[in-house]
């Protein structure tokens, strides 16, 4: 417990840390919508709901750009919840 | 010479990343978006030269020997695990047979499998409802949104300008050349223009009068969570189903499922359809029956810039002595990419393609009716 390495979890669908956001960051990642993708940022089944506004603070502050210019691109997808695929395949192609 | 490209994609950072490479100083490349925001980062990240146009064939087995050369240098992560197209009709076998004599004969090892030797590669599959399959070992998938960073920061770092939020609204000629683009954040003159914006290439390329024959298909591609590894080989295609339902594992784990399904031409990029969630679902998890238990994560759209006969339009665009064109792919510009770039920096440095082949890709094919003939477009 709290050693000198602190693991930061900032999202918890795929496991990215606070430390791979800085890096990914340092290397040139100079977009919020390509960092994302870079890092799976919003990808995991929560679609981004702890991640995206840890992320998107972080990253406005570092590149000097307000919190709304980097969120203007993120959309999330449809279905908002992840949906058994026998839900779909029982009822057909009706729907 | 100053070079602009229109459209940062993988098919623009790779013309990009040529010309540099070449010693050509000045590159600039212009995004309406963020950069990959097209057809580069919402598409299967697969790729597979086991095609059925020479043009194709020999095309993309160069572009998938670069994608190898490039991998050190850019760190890209490549797997060649091979493509499985399904049948469930004897006749298809037929058919196979067909095209694996025509790949063997470009010296691509694509081969016929029984169903035993399906089981082999993919043991789960629903042996009951399949007859054999057409396999293609040197296919394989990528990691696309890792790669497509990294070629990013790559062309960035080696000094190619990137705009991202740059809308090119109108080219500029005079006197047989195009002499500046005008862009929502001002004009920009150049010496050279490619126009590599898949299909926003038609609006841009008409403001000088030039006709580009492409037409945004939509796509609706869908993803699960992600397990473990349960699809071995890059790609399983369901060949006889109407629109052609296939299935990848992404690395992440995630499991990508699309199908060909008729939809509206430049229909909007949100235009959500729940009906695709079923309709690939279905006959996929018929083949692949545990699909019947997993979870459908997210699901998005895309779209194939289509010609009128499925392959890219390259080179040169007449009248313009200093316009090129990279566009037009038809669902296969990421896995061509690399090839792109080599055959558009060839064409703008000596005047020709390396690859005579790519001569017949030309846009003027449009006009003298020298379509080239591709039957195996998948998904």
């Amino acid at each position: 417990m709290g050693g000198e390495k602190r693991t930061v979890i900032i999202c918890r669908c795929n496991d990215v840390t606070l430390e791979e956001l800085k890096k990914a960051i340092e290397m040139g990642i100079d977009d919020f919508e390509l960092l994302r993708r870079y890092l799976r940022l919003g990808f995991g089944p929560c679609q981004g709901r702890s991640c995206i506004m840890i992320a998107a603070r972080y990253f406005a502050r570092a590149t000097g750009k307000s919190i709304s210019d980097v969120l203007a691109n993120f959309h999330v997808r449809p279905p908002i919840l992840p949906v058994p695929s026998r839900a779909v395949v029982v009822r057909g192609e009706g729907w | 010479m100053k070079v602009l490209v229109v459209g940062g994609g993988i098919s623009g950072l790779f013309v990009a990343y040529e010309l540099v490479r070449r010693g050509v100083k000045d590159v600039t490349v212009v995004e309406e978006n963020y950069p990959g925001s097209g057809a580069t980062l919402r598409n299967a990240a697969c790729f597979r030269s086991s095609f059925t146009s020479p043009e194709h064939v020999l095309l993309m087995k160069e572009s998938i020997k670069r994608w190898f050369e490039l991998k050190d240098e850019f760190g890209f992560e490549l797997y060649q695990k091979g493509y499985l197209w399904v049948a469930r009709r004897e006749e298809t076998l037929d058919t196979f047979r067909k095209l694996v004599e025509f790949h063997n004969k470009y010296g691509i090892p694509t081969r016929v499998l029984s169903v035993d030797e399906v089981k082999e590669i993919q043991p789960n599959i629903n042996s009951k409802i399949i007859t054999g399959a057409m396999f293609d070992p040197t296919a394989g998938k990528m990691k696309i949104l890792e790669n497509f960073t990294r070629l990013y920061l790559r062309v960035k770092g080696l000094g190619v300008k990137v705009h991202p939020y740059t809308k090119a609204l109108k080219l500029v000629a005079r006197g047989g050349k195009i002499v500046a683009a005008e862009t929502n954040r001002g004009s920009l003159e150049a010496d050279v223009f490619v126009v590599a914006a898949a299909e926003k290439s038609k609006d841009i390329l008409g403001t000088v009068g030039v006709d580009v024959p492409i037409e945004p298909v939509p796509r609706h591609p869908l993803v699960t969570e992600p397990y473990s590894d349960v699809i071995k080989p890059a790609l399983i295609v369901d060949w006889d189903t109407p629109g052609a339902p296939y299935i990848t594992q992404t690395a992440h784990g995630t499991l990508y499922m699309a199908r060909d399904i008729a939809d509206t031409p430049g229909a909007p990029i949100y235009s959500t359809r729940l009906d695709v969630m079923s309709k690939t679902t279905k006959p996929l998890s018929e083949i692949l029956p545990f699909l019947r238990h997993v979870y459908i994560l997210r699901y998005w759209m895309g779209y194939y810039d289509m010609t009128p006969d499925h392959h890219p339009i390259y080179g040169p665009v007449e009248p313009y002595e200093n316009l090129y064109i990279a566009a037009g792919f038809s669902g296969h510009g990421m896995m061509m990419a690399p090839i792109t770039g080599v055959l558009i920096a060839d064409w703008i440095l000596s005047g020709k393609p390396s690859i005579e082949i790519a001569n017949n890709l030309k846009l003027e094919r449009f006009k003298t009716g020298r379509l080239v003939k591709e039957i195996a477009v998948i998904g």
